[in-house]
């Protein structure tokens, strides 16, 4: 039996982001104030920045969904089934809130483990059945248990400072500074920052969601719950053909799409693959 | 599929691959360990009927065949056509070993007739109070599960647990846009 452990690998590749990530904006800020601005300008500034985000993050992530929160007697199923899980988790029960939206999504949002929020679009409560809606929710709780929303909201928060910086400094500063050419400069240094950062927020992202599929399996027992959820979502399960293999058999449809290498070129064969392969692997240590 | 093949389009029909039949047998044990599913003592083959003298040779050659299995191994058998006019011989056996040689033996016989692109599927039923059907297509050299529920649906969710569950024992056919049913089966 596979049993909830601290996830190693996320926690090391977490501080290692973190790290990363810290050593490149020290590095953008010397350079920023080699070129004449003041020390106390921008430490103040990223200061203010990083205090709204940090304590604001989540407001602004439901916001900018348009996610309301549900209370107890609105939604009492929704409630019922995250109170369980989190009973299993050992997670204070998050608020839950709902997004008025077809796609089906589900997000966790919240700086930490006592101030979460779980929010699901109505698409999602509309196509997944109760045991796959709990494997959903019971990724979302792994989330907040690893605790890696916190992480992923700075580290966002930092690569978007850059990207503010890249698409406006032009419109900022004087026009001596444009002739000096030291725009340009902070400019370059803005660009790789973001592409920095960008590709280490993706690629702990990525592995955050692996440590989350896992953690939900771990919390439900049921990796398949995920699997079938995964593929709902995705649009998997509506693939499976309903027509009879004697009837197409018929009309030499199973001849018409192309095999191996070139179907695999064509298709998109998104991390969604790659997270079903990794539950599958789970389900048979389970089992 | 080779490089030109995919430029000027495929020359040729794909061959039956049957070498990765026999793999049910050993998975066998593992669905009856893991989810609990038994075989129901009977499988089938199903063979795209073909207006030709060779046909028929090859039909009485595998009655024949069919005879001589049922007198040594006890294996009962039944051909039946069915309402696409598809020919289906149903085996019957207690013992699972027996059914998949009958089943690989009725396979052999068509294709050493040259009637191998005949062979439709082979079709070995499990169950567990409800239906499982393992599927394997010739063309595709592959198994998928087949759960089917009510009277034109199926337990989509159920067939993509099966592939999780047997993914290392039985070779599955990977793209689920290739699991198409089989309604009605003489089984």
């Amino acid at each position: 039996m596979v049993r909830w452990s601290a996830d190693r690998g996320l926690q090391a590749r977490m501080l290692l982001t973190m790290f990363l990530l810290a050593a490149v904006y020290l590095i953008f800020i010397n350079v920023i104030m080699a070129m004449g601005v003041g020390i106390q300008g921008v430490v103040l500034i990223m200061g203010i920045f990083l205090f709204i985000q940090y304590f604001y993050s989540d407001k602004i992530a439901l916001a900018s969904v348009g996610a309301r929160i549900v209370s107890e007697s609105e939604a009492p199923e929704l409630h019922e089934l995250v109170g369980r899980l989190c009973a299993i988790a050992g997670l204070p029960k998050p608020r839950i809130a709902v997004v008025r939206t077809d796609i089906p999504n589900a997000f966790a949002t919240g700086r930490s483990q006592s101030s979460s929020v779980v929010a699901v679009t109505t698409g999602l409560l509309r196509r997944l059945d109760k045991s796959e809606l709990e494997a959903v929710l019971a990724h979302e709780l792994s989330h907040i248990k690893n605790r890696d929303v916190a992480v992923m909201t700075i580290a966002s928060f930092l690569s978007t400072v850059a990207s503010v910086i890249v698409q406006n400094i032009f419109f900022l500063g004087d026009r001596r500074d444009r002739e000096s050419g030291s725009l340009v400069a902070v400019w370059l240094v803005s660009l790789i920052v973001w592409i920095v950062s960008f590709i280490l927020i993706r690629a702990l992202s990525r592995y955050r969601e692996f440590s989350a599929d896992r953690g939900a399996a771990i919390i439900t027992g049921r990796p398949s719950a995920l699997v079938s959820a995964l593929m709902k979502i995705s649009g998997t399960m509506a693939r499976i053909p309903r027509e009879d293999l004697r009837r197409v058999e018929g009309m030499n449809a199973f001849f018409i799409i192309p095999t191996g290498a070139i179907a695999n070129l064509l298709s998109t064969h998104p991390p969604i693959e790659a997270r079903i392969a990794a539950l599958e692997r789970l389900e048979r240590e389970i089992l | 599929m080779g490089f030109l093949d995919f430029l000027l389009g495929s020359t040729r029909l794909p061959q039956p691959r049957s070498e990765r039949l026999f793999a049910i047998a050993t998975a066998r044990i593992t669905l009856e360990a893991k989810l609990g599913l038994k075989p129901t003592g009977s499988a089938a083959i199903c063979v795209k009927p073909l207006e030709s003298s060779a046909y028929e040779r090859t039909r009485a050659e595998i009655e024949d065949l069919l005879k001589l299995g049922s007198r040594e191994a006890g294996t009962a058998y039944r051909l039946e056509n069915d309402s696409y006019g598809y020919l289906w011989v149903v085996l019957k056996d207690p013992d699972f070993e027996d059914l998949v040689s009958g089943i690989h033996m009725v396979a052999r016989s068509l294709t050493d007739s040259g009637l191998g692109q005949q062979l439709l599927c082979a079709v070995y039923p499990f169950s567990d109070g409800y239906k499982v059907y393992w599927i394997f297509s010739f063309k595709l050299g592959a198994y998928y599960p087949f759960v089917p529920s009510g009277a034109s649906g199926r337990d989509g969710a159920l067939e993509l647990r099966l592939r999780s569950v047997m993914a290392e024992e039985l070779p599955i056919e990977k793209d689920v846009e290739r699991w198409y049913p089989i309604w009605e089966m003489p089984l």
